[in-house]
């Protein structure tokens, strides 16, 4: 099995070798950090749904659809991603998910544990620290006749413009966004209160899979691989494979396991209700609710928002604390029922998409 | 019949991807299977060749996510693309519901049926490949 240990390489670059060696049947692991930054979307996802184009283009983002799964993320040079690819047949790799996806973590968690950061795999496929936070997401696929893994350490993360190459609704929700990540997803920089210096952690991490896979044999760059990279290039950052549409509806975003933003927008007949709530463990730990409607007692609407915390994201409770709080209180907010509230909430995150 | 504990209708022939397929009159009926089901975990997005599409035997002609994994779809028999079932595009958790029946995944009109299905195993020979795949993901445990 070869090592690619490529440095930085402009950001495209940077994802396309894993795609070209698995195409190659080439078994390797890839550490490499892009050079310029790059926004990167699941092979499922609506590029035009999820990601804010503009910004991107007015801020040198590049764009590129990949072939593994996951979300939509922000790559720079202060992640450091280790991608393996290996070929179906060897019996060296497992072959379930959770197992691929448990086992071949451990390289990263241990390199996280020789800086001092107790880390480790959870599964949604994330890695966690011992306080809970994400600090690597990973993700995988079937690519030619190979299996490719791919993961990043966190050196330092961009909350800022993680948050705003996303496509959201409105600016309540970016915010919203950006505060979740920044109490739910971590660095080596947050935890360590520095940057350890990149090359110690690219060998701590090489050492880490040489214990796992084995020795691996330095390879570099050759013309067959760059070409093959250059093909691909072409049509990874063509429209039709870019802006492919696809049925995956965003209903929200995703923070790391288990913690999700989401937004709902519901046309009561009292006017339109929108709605941004944090769900941490299928329960809303925080809630947003604005629009165009009348609600009195008018301060009410931010007790009745406390009130929501800690409710299950099931459509029977969320009425049912909307109801009590409006018996209570006497609501009175016409043409807007617990029913409207409920179906902001629970039901409409996709018609807030579209 | 049943292959410690992951099923395997006798009336399909498997492929090594962990495809079946279903000879139903003149169409082909292709869907994944129980084992394969069980590895992936669940289902969460599935894309399924177009109607129309010619699908090749072994050849990828689709995808399914499952846990941030992409992976493939295999045409079990080539073909033409005749129907596909669109409920799996609201409801891929089908596949794992039930992955011989309301998670089937598309139909062709078989090129080469009958030289083609010689490429496939039922019986013993599905038996032994299953056993062996067992015994591979027991190992890694």
């Amino acid at each position: 099995m070869y090592l690619f240990d490529l440095g930085k390489l402009p950001g495209q670059q940077s994802m396309l070798i894993f795609h070209a060696l698995a195409r190659m049947g080439v078994e390797a692991l890839v550490i490499v950090s892009p050079k310029s930054p790059l926004a990167s979307i699941g092979y499922f996802q609506d590029a035009e749904r999820e990601i804010d184009l503009s910004f991107c283009r007015e801020n040198g983002i590049s764009c590129m659809r990949r072939e593994v799964g996951g979300g939509a993320t922000y790559l720079d040079e202060n992640q450091i991603f280790y991608q393996l690819i290996w070929k179906k047949s060897n019996p060296r790799f497992p072959v379930e998910m959770r197992q691929i996806f448990e086992g071949l973590s451990i390289p990263a968690c241990e390199t996280y544990g020789k800086f001092g950061i107790e880390a480790s795999f959870r599964l949604e496929n994330d890695i966690v620290t011992r306080e809970g936070k994400k600090i690597a997401g990973e993700g995988g696929g079937d690519i030619g006749d190979c299996m490719v893994f791919v993961g990043g350490i966190l050196l330092d993360f961009n909350y800022e413009v993680m948050s705003k190459i996303l496509m959201v609704p409105d600016e309540k929700f970016r915010d919203k966004v950006y505060k979740s990540m920044e109490e739910n997803v971590t660095t080596m920089k947050r935890e360590l209160g520095d940057i350890p210096p990149r090359e110690e952690v690219v060998q701590t991490l090489i050492r880490e899979h040489e214990k796992l896979i084995g020795t691996l044999q330095p390879a570099e760059l050759d013309n067959r691989l760059v070409e093959r990279m250059k093909t691909l290039e072409k049509w990874f950052t063509s429209d039709r494979f870019l802006f492919k549409k696809t049925r995956k509806i965003p209903k929200g975003i995703k923070i790391k396991g288990g913690v999700e933003i989401r937004y709902g927008i519901h046309k009561a007949k009292g006017g339109l209700i929108r709605t941004v709530e944090e769900l941490q463990e299928e329960k809303i730990s925080e809630i947003g609710i604005s629009g165009d409607f009348q609600f009195y007692p008018k301060d009410d609407l931010a007790s009745m928002e406390v009130e929501l915390r800690k409710t299950e994201f099931e459509e029977g409770k969320v009425r049912n604390k909307i109801q009590q709080f409006y018996e209570e209180h006497r609501i009175q907010a016409p043409g807007v029922m617990p029913e409207d509230f409920t179906t902001a909430i629970i039901q409409s995150q996709s018609e807030g998409a579209e | 019949m049943e292959v410690e504990g992951y099923q395997f209708p006798d009336d399909l022939y498997y492929d090594k991807e962990h495809y079946w397929c279903r000879v139903e009159g003149n169409v082909v009926v292709m869907g994944t299977t129980d084992f394969a089901q069980k590895m992936a975990g669940d289902i969460v997005y599935a894309q399924l060749p177009l109607i129309g599409k010619s699908v090749n035997q072994g050849k990828p002609c689709g995808a399914l996510e499952s846990g941030k994994w992409v992976g493939r779809i295999y045409a079990v028999i080539s073909g033409k693309v005749v129907e596909v079932n669109e409920e799996l595009d609201d409801s891929p958790e089908l596949i794992n519901q039930g992955p011989y029946d309301r998670g089937w995944m598309f139909k062709v009109e078989p090129s080469n049926l009958e030289q083609e299905l010689k490429n496939l195993m039922q019986g013993d020979d599905l038996v032994q490949f299953v056993k062996s795949e067992i015994i591979r993901v027991a190992a890694e445990r």
